[in-house]
């Protein structure tokens, strides 16, 4: 009976575990997505040491949640397989390989921002002349608060090193190495959940219908300068009347 | 990294350095440096503003200016200048902002605008499939499905390909849409112009040409200086001493045969004149090969002037052959050209058939009183003879030869000079040459068809051959007589 009761336990603290290292991963998503759209803004004119604080904190954000996961993940894959409440082998197994994944992803991010912030410095004031003008002006508020609002998963407030960008490439590099040969799982077992062409299909029609004027934006932008839109910024009806003409 | 020099205008990289990049590790750096200079609010070429619907995105740039300012940087002509713009194009870190697909830099009032340097081309760090498949899911999400057909090509592919990674792309993507809605509007739609100029550099659709099509990848890195080792020199004496070593015919002599062989050829060969009616290569029309092939009764004028030029031609040529194994038959000397073509089909054919064949053209045509014996010298036929009894590919070559040279020195004229030979040359047809529309060349294209399956054609020329094999056997007179046609009644 008690046997029976501790390894109930253990299946419930299994689960919990499981779950908590789903959701770091898609913690691990969002940093990493946000963290890629200030890395496209590095060099261009929209570049500044605020853009630059804020890689930096949402890359140490990063490095927790990866090093947590990291630390959940490898105890729960080589507990011995005839272990009981190993049903979710699967599960667990998909998860490492897109924690591999995710972790290749961020990595390359790392050395390419790593490569573009040596190529454009921002010490002294007429570096910023540099820059090249890409036409995007400071947005990266709106992202910034976004990976800030991504939380660590885990209750445990653990002892956070940040590290500067150069030691945390080397460390990632050498995490991805260490995972690469610690726990050999063939890639080609796991399987996808997501069907091919599903994502496009949900969608939320709100969002949407702003989307659609991206594309239409830059089409119409041709007849706009043939003929000579006047004042755009105030007539979102007088556009209407420019189209036709 | 010229990380101190980015911020000051250097001396201008000079154009050898510029035009003569193709490759991207030196002269890489000099190129940036080159685009930060253009792109300088002073002393670069001018921005302006694009206006749209609903917003206005600055910097944008007009081909004129820019290919203004190439001149007076780089002080080179204009065609100069436009090379090297189209390349900047091509390579991406610049695009086009009208006609997104074509990377070319237009000279006059098309829109342009700066890559931003995380989407520059880096050799270190080439565009990923994963990064695609990241692109191209956030892409499916945003337009709900209605991707370009090549995109939707790569989409399944890498679907397929990178399944186990499948998840992570999806939710990455999501993850990145969602990112990007947090940035205002007129950034989204730079951002959205940045990243499909940048996949349209690196995955080209059709017809578009971006200079990322560097070839294979090498091991040897072609920029670097080779040091000349002394093994190097060492092997290149030895290669020198014995081409010096060779005998060497006086280039007037090769020349002259050369000269030779191109006059008596000069009206057979594709590039050199039109061949009648049509080069099928280039009209997709396939008249020319049906009126040249082995089946087709009366051959064109053009095949039998080239079967007089040399005993050769008439044999390489398959109609030829067949003519000249008609012209055989009716003077009862075809055993020379089935010898010939039955050594040929050992010397090409399976190493496991060469004993059973061996033994086959003995016993038809090298024993005394064989049924098809060859009228062979008495050297030849002992030497192949006894090579025979441990056969391999090229036992019968001297006996091949021998007979080859027969069939050309004597052979040849006599079919030159018979009525056979006269007869075709009237009765060879000149086709006339096409002239199609442009319309017509493109139904021609839809029309192409594979032809006669060549299975189909070798099992006609089994046929044929068996069906030869069996009237040249010898008659069986007792057999003849039994069906009573010897019989002079």
């Amino acid at each position: 009976m008690n046997r029976w009761r501790r390894s109930v336990d253990e299946i419930q603290a299994r689960k919990r575990q499981v779950t908590e290292c789903e959701r770091a991963l898609e913690a691990l998503c969002k940093v990493t997505a946000c963290f890629q759209q200030m890395a496209i803004s590095i060099g261009s004119n929209s570049d500044g040491s605020f853009l630059r604080e804020e890689m930096d904190e949402t890359r140490a954000l990063a490095h927790r949640i990866c090093t947590g996961l990291h630390r959940r993940l490898v105890p729960l894959l080589t507990e011995r397989v005839t272990e009981p409440g190993q049903e979710d082998r699967l599960q667990v197994e998909r998860m490492w390989v897109l924690f591999l994944t995710g972790l290749e992803n961020l990595q390359q991010d790392l050395h390419k921002a790593s490569d573009l912030i040596d190529r454009f410095p921002l010490k002294q004031r007429n570096d910023r002349r540099a820059l090249v003008n890409t036409g995007a002006s400071d947005g990266v508020t709106g992202v910034s608060a976004r990976a800030a609002s991504v939380q660590t998963p885990w209750l445990a407030v653990e002892v956070a090193q940040n590290p500067d960008l150069k030691t945390h490439i080397t460390q990632i590099d050498a995490l991805v190495k260490e995972m690469l040969q610690k726990v050999s799982i063939p890639f080609w077992a796991v399987e996808a959940t997501q069907e091919a062409w599903v994502e496009g299909a949900q969608s939320q029609d709100a969002a949407h219908d702003q989307d659609e004027t991206l594309e239409e934006m830059m089409v119409v932008s041709e007849d706009d300068q043939m003929s000579g839109c006047c004042q755009p910024l105030n007539c979102k009806l007088g556009c209407m009347f420019c189209l036709s003409t | 990294m010229t990380s101190c020099e980015a911020g000051n205008p250097l001396h201008p990289p000079t154009q050898t350095e510029l035009l003569g990049t193709s490759s991207m590790s030196d002269d890489q750096i000099t190129v940036e440096v080159f685009v930060v200079e253009m792109q300088d609010p002073k002393s670069g070429v001018k921005g302006a503003d694009q206006k749209l619907n609903v917003t206005i995105i600055p910097h944008v740039i007009n081909g004129q200016d820019i290919l203004a300012w190439i001149v007076t940087k780089m002080k080179v002509t204009t065609e100069e200048a436009q090379a090297f713009g189209t390349m900047l194009v091509a390579y991406g870190y610049i695009y086009p902002l009208q006609n997104h697909r074509k990377l070319v830099l237009v000279p006059d009032s098309t829109l342009y605008r700066f890559q931003t340097p995380y989407f520059w081309p880096m050799q270190k760090w080439p565009a990923e499939d994963i990064d695609y498949a990241i692109y191209l899911a956030r892409r499916n999400i945003r337009k709900k499905g209605m991707l370009e057909p090549y995109e939707q090509q790569h989409y399944d592919n890498l679907h397929k390909w990178m399944n186990p990674k499948w998840d992570f792309i999806v939710m990455q993507a999501t993850e990145q849409y969602k990112a990007s809605k947090e940035r205002k509007k007129p950034d989204r739609v730079v951002l959205d112009c940045q990243e499909r100029a940048y996949w349209i550099v690196h995955r080209p659709p059709r017809r578009t040409h971006s200079a990322m099509d560097y070839g294979l990848d090498r091991l040897i890195d072609p920029n670097a200086e080779e040091v000349l080792t002394f093994d190097m020199v060492r092997r290149t004496n030895i290669f020198l001493t014995q081409a010096l070593m060779r005998s060497a015919v006086k280039s007037s002599v090769s020349l002259t045969a050369f000269v030779k062989y191109v006059t008596t050829h000069h009206n057979h060969d594709p590039f050199l004149t039109t061949p009648v009616p049509s080069n099928p290569w280039i009209t997709d029309s396939d008249e020319f090969w049906q009126l040249n092939s082995r089946s087709v009764d009366i051959p064109t004028k053009l095949s039998v002037e080239r079967w007089v030029l040399s005993f050769w031609e008439l044999i390489s040529d398959p109609r030829g052959r067949v003519d000249f194994k008609l012209f055989l038959k009716k003077e009862h000397s075809a055993e020379n050209m089935a010898f010939y073509e039955a050594a040929e089909e050992m010397r090409w054919g399976a190493a496991s058939a060469i004993p059973e064949k061996s033994q086959f053209i003995f016993n038809t045509f090298l024993k005394p009183g064989a049924p098809r014996w060859i009228n062979i010298d008495g050297r030849t036929m002992g030497l192949t003879v006894k090579g025979l009894v441990v056969p391999h590919r090229y036992v019968l070559d001297a006996a091949q030869t021998h007979i080859f040279l027969l069939m050309k020195k004597d052979t040849f004229y006599r079919y030159l000079k018979s009525p056979v030979h006269k007869d075709m040359q009237k009765r060879a047809l000149v086709p006339a040459p096409h002239v199609f529309t442009d319309a017509q060349l493109e139904a021609n294209v839809r029309n192409r068809n594979p032809g006669i399956s060549p299975i189909l054609l070798w099992q006609q020329e089994e046929e044929e051959k068996a069906a030869a094999a069996a009237a040249a056997r010898p008659i069986d007179v007792k057999a003849m007589v039994a069906t009573n046609k010897l019989d002079r009644k």
